[in-house]
């Protein structure tokens, strides 16, 4: 490289043999965006995207004979490099760089050390400017340090308005570059593509439902919410997103150096009259501005309510063991934007209110809340049967016309025929309470007997279903109980239905013997 | 050369480093580990006597205590690494007790006035003795140039090795520098292109190879070693922390031999041009390119001992292949990363997931997770649990699995932590044992259904 030290070598002449192209702006570019591979459920965190892209650009070359340096511009800042993939050169390509040195003014004057420069000093007076030729000895520790005729001196200690001017020259980018050093038989112009993994991208679905006034059914509505926290924006791209948890091994991204600032640190510059800096406040300050940008920022996108009927959607697709979703037209995926896409529109699911609690065999409980939620099945009897990737859900019920919010929760990934449970919190209304009615203790076994006395009160108009499920001491057992035991995922369960506003009572008895885990 | 004429008149340092003529051949050699051997063969410019040879070109994380100098007819006295820099703090505080010029501007007029001044201390503010007067280094305010008449010996922009030599004759001379320096490192990186109709991938792979050690090597012939003999040193580097692997990759390894380069039990890679690795730079040189190697893609779920959940979860997509000559990728496999991609129904290349290797034999049989499959599941319940004596227990399981998927799929069910004497009493299909505590199933899943496997275990405790 050009830039670096070569005081004395033949090597900076000889980098330069190979011609530098630039690869022309993208002519079509394709943007499929992956989720954080730690996210289970839930939506995305515009301050944190810790998902990522695969980005395929297409460009044309233009390549002379022999060996060139093929720059390309403007690909996302997040680029993972030594992900990329560069397919359509006949001639294949020798080696791929990945330069993270920018242009900074630090790389300037490191670039510039031990040459000559030019030392230019303005009068503040007249404004007139003198140019002084000068040699940078040494920018190390902030401080810079020259050679004039005069003598040494350090720059920017005099109070004088002092600067340098640099020659022209050096091949530093603003950006990180990616470049590929290729050798080709003849000159050609070619259609290429580069495809590479940028970080910097997530996206969710956003579920809506709307629960019936009979709350027997409900309208699902979702969106996909994709982003992307990269400087660098797609235009007219082809969009996807991709649903199911891919394996992303940790890997530092290289580092990107973007030069330390010329602070032109002087010697000690303390003098007779000092007096306490004023830098605290300005300090305070803005570190509550940033804190103000960050609440900002943490604004999630607003779950927008459904109202237009002919929306565009997303189209699903097999790609091996994971969902593709395809956005159906072209889309610009800006720098730094959050964008949302219609996923799914479905009426009329039926669903049923379900009360729930656990009640644990070691603890009594004077009265807790139970908790609601609504239950259907992802199959086409129940107007769905088709893959729900994760995300968050809002619940909404009609109130005089007017869709509220119920509750907001989350959803994992959802295949078809699965049991779909959406979560409407607490209800206050359902309390229950548990009691140890009796411990007996058999020796000398040491078997243990527990009567448990659960009570159930509804306070709500209609009749509600409760599901109660029982966790046990490990190796415990329910020998006992005044109403049917079932089962839900191995774990005993019992299931009452309770009046309009009345109440239930359940009494059990389990056995164990002194073991001291639960399960 | 321009630099070296303009610096006519600078200090020695300068001097030194263009005394080295232009003749350089640098050679790197760079392991997994985070670190590299620089061989710069040089023709050096040796005078007859005792003198300081400067290299200020080498790298900026050089480890001082690695260097070797090896020349025709000269004696090394001594080596000197020396990283006191030059800053204007430094500067000011070496020319305590020196006289230093001070020009005054004045503001209004522009006009210049010249002083000499001793100064007296640098303690906070710059302390001078103009004359019979002391004064503190604008106090007030104005515009005062402090002019140097030179830069101490020992400060330099940048930390220097120097090397002091006596020469038995002047003359010049081959010289070879050698010495180790971190920030240099290097992994693979693979693309696995998996084409579904055919179960057949296509595998390239590149060297990747990255320089932070804050210097360029020009024009360097470049080796790469599959290995890292900085013991000490591998495993404590940033980014190396690799938390405990959940699955292996290796299944079988491989016990052939092949015909890359060897250096004791390592393998090398050439790069085969020269080339000029840049600070802060990446750079990825092809190695391996073969297509339509047989892969198989399966399904696999692994279970700990007691594990059960409210919702099913999705099982790992596994795909696997030889890296042997017959059938397989005919090579050595330096760690680093596997990408695998997939064609989308337009024929567009998508990725599907990565998976770390490490270093592997030719041979030897690779099993690697991309990552989760949405449509096939599995919901592992512990249905039962029972003392049968005082330390005998029973525990029935019961693995529900659900196919989404429109084909019918066979998923390897691991149950792992039987520890001890944990004997299975009853299955609802035979089980394998892969080791002494962990049994496997392989249960078809037909398409778009479901399948349920159970077992009995036997444990003490």
């Amino acid at each position: 490289m050009a830039m670096s030290i070569c005081a004395g070598s033949i090597a900076c002449a000889s980098a330069a043999t190979a011609a530098d192209i630039a690869a022309e702006p993208p002519v079509d570019v394709a943007v499929t965006v992956y989720r954080a591979p730690t996210r289970v459920h839930g939506s995305i965190d515009l301050n944190h995207l810790n998902g990522f892209a695969l980005v395929s650009e297409t460009r044309l070359v233009h390549l002379p004979a022999g060996e060139s340096r093929l720059r390309f511009e403007g690909v996302a800042d997040g680029i993972e490099a030594q992900s990329a993939i560069i397919t359509g050169l006949p001639d294949g390509v020798m080696e791929k760089n990945r330069d993270a040195k920018v242009l900074s003014p630090a790389a300037l004057l490191a670039a510039a050390l031990a040459k000559p420069v030019e030392l230019v000093r303005t009068n503040r007076k007249t404004g007139q400017t003198v140019r002084v030729p000068a040699t940078i000895l040494s920018d190390a520790g902030g401080g810079v340090v020259f050679r004039t005729a005069a003598g040494i001196e350090a720059l920017r200690c005099s109070g004088l308005p002092e600067s340098f001017s640099f020659e022209p020259g050096g091949n530093l980018s603003a950006r990180p570059s990616l470049s590929a050093l290729v050798r080709s038989r003849a000159a050609l112009t070619q259609r290429i593509t580069l495809s590479y993994l940028s970080r910097g991208f997530d996206w969710a679905a956003d579920y809506s439902a709307t629960l019936s006034a009979d709350e027997r059914s409900m309208d699902l509505g979702a969106w996909v919410t994709l982003a992307n926290s990269n400087g660098t924006g797609f235009p007219s791209a082809n969009t996807q997103v991709v649903a199911g948890r891919v394996n992303r091994e940790n890997e530092a991204v290289e580092p990107f150096d973007l030069g330390d600032p010329i602070l032109a640190l002087c010697w000690p510059r303390g003098s007779t009259s000092d007096s306490p800096p004023s830098e605290l406040r300005v300090a305070q300050d803005s570190a509550s501005f940033s804190m103000k940008r960050t609440t900002m920022m943490m604004a999630a996108p607003a779950i927008a309510q459904l109202t237009a009927t002919a929306q565009h959607k997303v189209v699903e697709e097999q790609l091996g063991d994971l969902k593709l979703y395809r956005v159906p037209e072209r889309t610009t995926v800006a720098g730094r934007q959050s964008k949302q896409v219609r996923l799914l529109d479905r009426a009329d699911i039926p669903v049923t209110t379900i009360y729930s609690a656990v009640v644990a065999a070691n603890e009594q409980r004077t009265s807790f809340a139970a908790e609601r939620l609504l239950r259907t099945i992802n199959d086409a009897a129940h107007h769905l049967g088709l893959p729900l990737p994760s995300g968050s859900i809002a619940v909404f019920a009609r109130h005089d016309g007017q869709p509220l919010l119920l509750h907001e929760s989350t959803v994992r990934d959802l295949a078809v025929n699965e049991e779909v449970e959406m979560q409407l919190g607490l209800s206050t209304d359902v309390q229950v309470a548990i009691t140890h009615e009796n411990v007996g203790v058999t020796l000398p076994a040491v078997t243990r007997e527990q009567v448990e006395r659960v009570q159930i009160s509804n306070a709500r108009p209609v009749p509600i279903q409760i599901e109660l499920r029982v966790a046990l001491y490990d190796g415990a057992q329910v020998i006992r109980a005044d109403h049917p035991l079932g089962s839900k995922n191995g774990q005993p369960m019992f299931r009452l239905e309770v009046p309009p506003e009345g109440s239930a009572a359940l009494r059990y008895q389990l056995q164990y013997q002194n073991q001291t885990t639960i399960r | 050369m321009r630099a070296a004429v303009f610096c006519a008149g600078c200090s020695l340092w300068f001097l030194a480093s263009a005394a080295a003529t232009a003749e350089r051949t640098l050679a790197v050699t760079i392991y997994n580990g985070d670190l590299a051997l620089v061989q710069d063969r040089r023709d050096i410019d040796v005078k007859d006597g005792r003198q300081r040879l400067e290299f200020p070109d080498v790298s900026a994380q050089i480890r001082p205590e690695t260097v070797t100098l090896t020349a025709t007819d000269i004696a090394i006295v001594e080596q000197n690494f020396d990283f006191d820099l030059l800053t204007p703090a430094k500067l000011m505080e070496k020319a305590v007790g020196q006289e230093v010029t001070i020009v005054r501007v004045n503001p209004a007029t522009g006009v210049e006035s010249r002083e000499q001044a001793q100064v007296l201390a640098t303690n906070g503010g710059v302390v001078l003795k103009i004359g019979q007067r002391i004064e503190v280094l604008r106090d007030d305010g104005l515009p005062v140039r402090v002019i140097f008449d030179k830069v101490p010996d020992n400060l330099r922009a940048r930390p220097t090795l120097s090397v002091t030599v006596v020469g038995t004759h002047s003359g010049v001379r081959h010289a070879t520098l050698s010495y180790l320096t971190p920030g240099l490192s290097w992994k693979a990186d693979y693309v696995a292109l998996f084409d579904e109709g055919s179960g057949k991938i296509d595998v390239q792979g590149w060297v990747t190879l990255s320089n932070s050690s804050g210097s360029s090597y020009e024009n360097a012939q470049t080796l790469l070693v599959a290995g890292s003999p900085d013991e000490a040193g591998s495993d404590a580097g940033p980014g190396n922390y690799r938390p405990v692997r959940p699955r292996p990759t290796l299944q079988s390894p491989g016990t052939e031999s092949g015909n890359r380069e060897r250096l004791g039990d390592y393998y090398l890679y050439p790069l085969a041009e020269r080339t000029t690795i840049a600070n802060l730079q990446t750079k990825q040189v092809s190695f391996l390119d073969v297509h339509g190697v047989p892969a198989e893609h399966g399904y696999e779920f692994q279970n700990r001992w007691l594990a059960t959940s409210d919702s099913a979860l999705s099982v790992r997509s596994v795909y696997s292949f030889s890296s042997g000559a017959h059938a397989g990728l005919g090579d050595q496999l330096p760690a680093g990363i596997l990408r695998f991609y997939m064609r989308d129904k337009r024929g567009d290349p998508q990725f599907i997931g990565e998976s770390r290797i490490d270093h592997t034999p030719m041979g030897s049989t690779l099993s690697l997770a991309t990552g989760d499959a949405f449509d096939v599941k599995v919901k592992p319940i512990v249905a039962k649990r029972k003392h049968i004596s005082t330390f005998d227990w029973q525990t029935d399981v019961r693995y529900e699995l659900s196919n989404a998927l429109p084909r019918d799929v066979v998923v390897k069910v691991l149950q792992s932590g039987l520890w001890g004497d944990t004997r299975i009493t009853a299955e609802s299909q035979e089980s394998g044992r892969r080791s002494a505590d962990t049994a496997e199933w392989a249960v078809k899943v037909p398409a778009n259904g479901t399948a349920s496997l159970t077992a009995s275990f036997e444990s003490r405790y």
